[in-house]
């Protein structure tokens, strides 16, 4: 039984692993875009970037799960039931979105509120960058992109590095929220065994892989602040 | 950096005028379309959906011994025997999709399935969200209590003080309310089991077939036991609301138990055909 348990939950962790690699990969460089846009002098670009963040760090993951998955789809039989005549590339847009499949839905609701948090990060990362900074690179005859990328960068990572191991432990555990649409993670697969068997064991099994799992990562992140030990002070 | 702001700008505008043209295109075509047209377009095109894309999308969860995987890792049970029944008589393919049982009612409007065919009791509540087919199998919901409190208990009306512990949105919960005991309502009928057995709750309704399966030797809950059979209940497909496809389910199920292949069906899986 204990290796049925351990086989059935090693693949559900498979999954979970690759909700939190494609989420993390798409989601760090897509939070900067988004941190970008929060502090961008274009007024409409930084409100609506900050009304967009606001909206998904203020809804439950859950129901942006829910709304990316049956969103379309519910939205599509409404139309057929107003009958409403829409454009066909509209409509282009919504089929493709009904059709899409379940893990596509996880990694797109993952994305989507991972970067929003990253990029609040990013935000107070690149703004506690001391003004004179700047001016300085100025001076130097340096342009934007330089000050960016050769100044500001390397600092801005030193500083997030710890808020940003937060939020990513905290995916690892966020998800198990996949199991709401039914994609089979760690969770999914040992509460089966709860409901076909009747064996409660597996449920409380299961901390043990995220245990690790984040521990493997605690390490990881402590290693990656050491070597950020550059420019002290 | 501009380059990259101006065209997430761009992506942004674009969803944001689709949505709105959406709602605004909607508010002025709703007072225009009468009730009745709209149901029966939608109902008419249903049967015909799912015999043009050649395949019925059964939606189901692992419920022995309705659904359940076999050693080939093949769906089979009596509800999955006897849908591919069904959809072979319709002239399509059958494919199975494990759901979350809290969300069939999404499943079925956002037509990532096309019925519920899972051991599901027919409610006055599903009714509202869903078209139903005439029942095809009875059930019961049983009372199931800790071993050494049972003997106290012996008629639902000396249950009246206790606690219980129910499946949000199930038969369970019907009969908690019908007999007015206080009960919690959890996700699963797993949770309301792990209530009684860990005493957070005094007992639990949940299904016969449920309870046969998890409860007894060998199970995290050898010390439950069913006290008592409660509320005979029977089973339905769900379609989408107003589908065609209910009636020809009907129709096909008439057909099945009149050449005797439904009994033989029921046999095999040891359940009771409704009369």
């Amino acid at each position: 039984m204990f290796w049925t348990v351990t086989q059935s939950l090693l693949e559900g962790f498979s999954k979970t692993v690759e909700i939190f690699v494609v989420t993390l990969a798409f989601a760090i460089p897509l939070g900067l875009i988004i941190s970008f846009g929060s502090m961008s002098k274009i007024a409409p670009v930084k409100w609506l970037c900050k009304t967009f963040v606001w909206i998904i760090r203020g809804t439950p993951l859950m129901l942006q799960l829910i709304a990316v998955f049956y969103g379309p789809g519910l939205m599509l039989s409404w139309i057929t039931k107003m009958s409403l005549d829409l454009p066909a590339a509209v409509m282009g847009v919504i089929n493709a979105l009904a059709a899409m499949d379940r893990i596509t839905a996880v990694f797109i609701a993952f994305i989507v509120n991972y970067s929003c948090y990253f990029s609040e990060i990013y935000r107070g990362g690149i703004e506690a960058i001391p003004k004179g900074q700047y001016e300085a690179c100025q001076v130097l005859g340096m342009t934007k992109s330089q000050t960016f990328f050769k100044v500001v960068l390397l600092q801005v990572i030193k500083r997030i590095v710890p808020p940003m191991g937060n939020e990513i432990i905290t995916l690892v555990k966020d998800t198990s929220l996949a199991r709401i649409i039914a994609v089979y993670e760690i969770i999914y697969n040992a509460e089966k065994f709860i409901k076909l068997e009747g064996i409660i064991w597996p449920l409380f099994y299961t901390g043990a892989f995220y245990l690790i799992f984040c521990g493997v990562l605690t390490v990881l992140f402590g290693r990656i602040e050491k070597k950020m030990d550059y420019f002290r002070g | 950096m501009k380059k990259t702001i101006s065209v997430l700008l761009a992506v942004l505008l674009v969803l944001g005028a689709v949505f709105a043209f959406a709602a605004c295109s909607d508010k002025t075509d709703e007072t225009t379309t009468a009730a009745n047209t709209e149901e029966t377009t939608a109902a008419e095109s249903d049967l015909q959906y799912i015999t043009d894309k050649g395949v019925l999308v059964v939606g189901i969860t692992e419920y022995p011994p309705m659904d359940y995987l076999d050693e080939n890792n093949e769906w089979t049970g009596f509800d999955a025997e006897y849908a591919k029944l069904v959809a072979e008589k319709i002239g399509v393919d059958v494919e199975f999709v494990e759901i979350t049982w809290s969300q069939k009612v999404f499943e079925l409007d956002a037509k990532k399935i096309d019925v519920v065919w899972n051991g599901m009791t027919i409610n006055d509540d599903l009714k509202k969200s869903m078209s139903i087919t005439d029942p095809y199998v009875k059930n019961a919901q049983v009372i199931v209590m800790a071993a050494d409190k049972a003997e106290q208990y012996k008629t639902i009306e000396s249950m009246a003080e206790l606690n219980f512990a129910v499946e949000e949105g199930s038969a369970g919960k019907d009969v908690a309310e019908e007999n007015s005991f206080s009960y919690t309502g959890l996700p699963t009928q797993a949770d309301a089991l792990l209530e009684v057995s860990t005493g957070k709750a005094d007992a639990c309704i949940i299904d016969l077939t449920m309870a046969d399966a998890t409860t007894g030797e060998g199970s995290s809950y050898e010390n439950l036991v069913q006290v008592m059979a409660v509320n005979e209940e029977e089973y339905g497909v769900g379609c989408r609301t107003g589908s065609d496809l209910c009636d020809k389910i009907n129709e096909i199920t008439d057909e099945l138990i009149a050449d005797g292949t439904l009994t033989a069906l029921a046999e095999k899986y040891e359940l009771t055909l409704v009369d």
